[in-house]
């Protein structure tokens, strides 16, 4: 097991009823960085963290987090925030109750940061579960998190529901959060722009799959997004077309970098944003296989 | 505090925002069976236990407390004892405040109650709670309160209750069979547990749902 790795999915396959399964899953973040896990709805995000936390058994591979061999010890949840897009928690506790709920269960509890980021996020104390907004109630789970001084956040599609200025607010505290070198964040989401801020590795999952993982600039670097009119986009030799879409007054596809330069000067060829390679990977990946099927795009 | 009592804890904490629900159940219950003081304690406690004890369940299913549970440090068997751990705290609390009311309500009705007849009907008001707890939880936690509200609280009730009657269970007809009683209810009880531990343990292995995002 290694302490450089904030957690490391290595092979891991898992079946969810009879028609979704995680399959040959692996990719790893460093400790102290920001990994995105993007993908559409139905990726199997959910049940990645699922499996992070050991909510869900896994049939294949092994999981490694912080340092442990999921499942680990019941304590190793003291390091982990978990933080969704609501808040599991009573709507008719107060904010106070939450403390006086959770901070028998975490011995490092502090409650003046407690009522500190609250404070800080213009939540009042007094105020019950189900009166906070979407963003309130993430802000609720983050200042939950951060009081009982987890190293790792996940977060799992915290932003779907939020406001512009509330999801820049968020990239703000996660900048704050790691400020820390021994802190680390899985974000999970299908709203690419929020990463641009804060990501530094990219996880592209599509089917149960990874498509592609590794640091967001050389995933950005890895691909050229190129269009052109409705024909100029055929007959290309030693050029993959990655997700290629064809409309009646043009054509769009994304293919590697170092093929991007075969294309000529017939088409244009941009810097790629990570919803378009999200976009791209997605459209050509393949449908489900059994569980031993490969993962790179 | 150990884990059990901790999860025991939370789910006090998670009924206490309904505490006047709890109240007036308790309430109606007085009300209901104070005319039998040798009777009160075993119905209240029926009663009472029957509504109460799987109350956290329908909370949590309302609230998404399962994803609290999973995401807390502590033993996922511990979420399970804990349930346990919480009803056995309310039929002590219900035992012994009714013991003090059927007591009081004895005296005003001049009726004898005392000794022999007090052990006996704690005797049997554990076998009842017992029993209709060893059913109601691992159903609960099986299925979910949503989904088995009424065949879950309801129907242990109705199973205890029809068995009371039709074996015609007199006061002086349970004594010899105290000790019996209390050990096979405490025996049902803990296997209860052990098959609600093991429930839980397959549903968590299999995922809560079927959720893929």
């Amino acid at each position: 097991m290694s302490s450089d790795l904030a957690f490391a999915l290595r092979g891991v396959g898992a079946a969810v009823g009879r028609k979704f399964a995680l399959r040959d899953v692996s990719f790893e973040l460093p400790t102290g960085y920001v990994m995105g896990l993007i993908g559409a709805n139905g990726a199997g995000k959910t049940t990645i963290i699922r499996c992070l936390l050991g909510m869900r058994e896994i049939d294949t591979g092994e999981i490694e987090l912080l340092g442990h061999r999921v499942p680990g010890p019941s304590d190793l949840r003291q390091d982990i925030g978990v933080v969704l897009d609501h808040a599991f928690l009573v709507g008719d506790w107060r904010l106070t109750d939450v403390e006086r709920v959770l901070r028998p269960f975490y011995p490092r509890w502090d409650g003046a940061r407690y009522r500190q980021l609250l404070d800080e996020f213009g939540i009042e104390l007094r105020a019950k579960v189900k009166e906070l907004s979407r963003g309130m109630s993430m802000k609720l789970m983050i200042a939950v998190a951060l009081s009982h001084q987890a190293r790792l956040l996940l977060f799992d599609e915290p932003t779907s529901g939020l406001d512009p200025v509330a999801r820049d607010e968020l990239a703000g505290i996660i900048g704050d959060f790691l400020t820390d070198e021994g802190h680390s964040v899985l974000f999970s989401t299908h709203i690419t722009a929020d990463l641009d801020r804060i990501g530094d590795y990219v996880t592209l999952v599509h089917n149960g799959r990874v498509v592609r993982t590794g640091a967001k600039d050389e995933i950005l670097d890895a691909y050229r997004v190129v269009r052109g009119g409705p024909e100029d986009l055929g007959g290309l030799v030693g050029v993959e077309l990655i997700g290629a879409r064809h409309t009646s007054t043009g054509a769009q596809a994304l293919v590697r970098t170092e093929e991007a330069d075969l294309l000529g000067g017939r088409v244009l060829v941009e810097a790629p944003t990570l919803e378009e390679i999200a976009v791209h990977i997605g459209a050509r990946a393949p449908h489900p296989k059994p569980l031993s099927t490969g993962r790179t795009a | 505090m150990t884990a059990t009592a901790r999860m025991a804890m939370l789910d006090l904490r998670t009924v206490a925002p309904y505490r006047y629900y709890g109240l007036g159940v308790f309430a109606l219950g007085v009300l209901v069976f104070a005319s039998k003081p040798i009777w009160f304690v075993p119905a209240l406690v029926l009663m009472f236990t029957a509504q109460i004890a799987p109350y956290p369940f329908s909370v949590a299913d309302k609230a998404g407390l399962e994803t609290l549970y999973a995401v807390l440090p502590v033993p996922r068997r511990a979420v399970v004892y804990g349930h346990y751990a919480w009803a056995v705290a309310i039929f002590l609390a219900t035992a012994t405040v009714g013991t003090g009311l059927a007591l009081l309500i004895a005296r005003i009705q001049d009726v004898p109650f005392g000794g022999r007849v007090v052990v006996t009907m704690l005797t049997l008001s554990w076998a009842l709670f017992a029993i209709n707890v060893a059913i109601q939880f691992p159903l609960l936690i099986r299925f979910g309160y949503t989904r088995v509200s009424v065949l879950g609280t309801s129907m242990p009730l109705a199973l205890v209750l029809g068995v009371v009657y039709r074996m015609r269970i007199t006061v002086a007809s349970m004594q010899s069979w105290l000790p019996l009683i209390g050990v096979a209810a405490l025996a049902v009880f803990v296997a209860s547990a052990a098959v609600a531990t093991a429930v839980d343990g397959r549903r968590v292995r299999h995922g809560w749902n079927r959720r893929t995002d």
